[in-house]
């Protein structure tokens, strides 16, 4: 069932997807737009915020018109008992936009996943190198994509 | 078209939550020490030229109630188009990349995310991608995250 809290957020999100308003009162515009006062917008994207629901409100940056160019896809094979302390130390660079921890398959062996965007290929392998130094792991595989297909955020 | 640093002080600041007040973009302009119509102007023109590709709430899919995944498949080299074709049919599906392993052959190449009200249409969309293409696809959901919050170093 779905209430009608949830249903002014939904609202909201929908209203928002595209882009906020680029004003002097965005949230006011949007209240405007959707029939709810500035306050409730302010206060409904903060309880998402907090609950979660929203990761950030904030620019998606086309990383690669401003330059960074190189997104490479690092697995590694991790035993199990050092995936939360090496996947902590993975997650300290700054060139490591995503840090996960995924199954294996038997053609699969690979468990943590890094996603490290740089400048150049060049800086991506020295984070490379540099979580090898730091963890002692040797085994990973390095993705450089080929070809993009689709790229877009999340919608709902 | 090139970026000033004022446009990169704003792109750098603007990956992290906008302030939740009145006049977000005056709260800006005093961290930053840039004034409210340059920062509105500067956003604008880097929307306009595709430098941002949105300013908006980034949803969680996962709090929201749905179901991701990446998925991996090994798709035969004279069907790539086709294949890619039928993955990006889905509105679930945010990337899609040929990807190629540089010191090691892996067993896939075409990686994609696919996200889904639930786990049962995340499932059913999968099985349906193995029918249509009669390839087997590989799911990899997370079981544990580190780290999720794309900010890029801007200099």
């Amino acid at each position: 069932m779905v209430d009608k809290k949830e249903d002014i957020d939904l609202k909201l999100i929908k209203y928002t997807q595209e882009g906020l308003p680029v004003t002097k009162t965005p949230y006011k515009d949007i209240g405007i737009a959707i029939g709810i006062s500035e306050e409730e917008v302010i206060q409904r994207l903060k309880n998402l915020l907090e609950t979660g629901k929203i990761r950030r409100l904030a620019a998606s940056i086309a990383h690669r018109k401003i330059g960074i160019n190189a997104n490479a896809m690092c697995v590694w094979k991790v035993s199990d008992e050092r995936v939360d302390e090496v996947g902590k130390i993975m997650a300290k660079f700054e060139e490591v936009t995503h840090c996960y921890e995924r199954p294996t398959y038997s053609d699969w062996e690979y468990n943590v996943f890094t996603m490290i965007h740089g400048y150049t290929d060049e800086e991506c392998e020295a984070v490379i190198a540099a979580i090898k130094k730091q963890t002692g792991l040797n085994d990973c595989v390095i993705l450089y994509s080929e070809k993009e297909f689709k790229k877009v955020g999340v919608r709902i | 078209m090139i970026l000033c640093d004022t446009d990169r002080k704003i792109l750098h600041r603007l990956q992290s939550n906008l302030p939740l007040v009145s006049r977000p973009f005056e709260a800006l302009s005093k961290e930053l020490g840039i004034d409210e119509d340059t920062i509105i102007e500067r956003i604008k023109y880097m929307i306009d030229n595709k430098f941002v590709r949105r300013l908006a709430p980034i949803i969680n899919t996962q709090a929201m109630g749905r179901e991701a995944t990446l998925a991996a498949i090994k798709v035969p080299e004279e069907r790539i188009e086709e294949v890619s074709e039928i993955i990006n049919g889905y509105t679930g599906v945010s990337h899609n990349y040929l990807r190629k392993g540089k010191n090691k052959d892996i067993p896939y190449n075409m990686w994609f995310t696919m996200s889904a009200k639930d786990d049962e249409e995340l499932r059913s969309n999968l099985k349906e991608i193995e029918d249509r293409t009669g390839l087997v696809v590989r799911s990899l959901p997370t079981t544990k995250k580190f780290k999720i919050g794309v900010k890029f170093k801007i200099y």
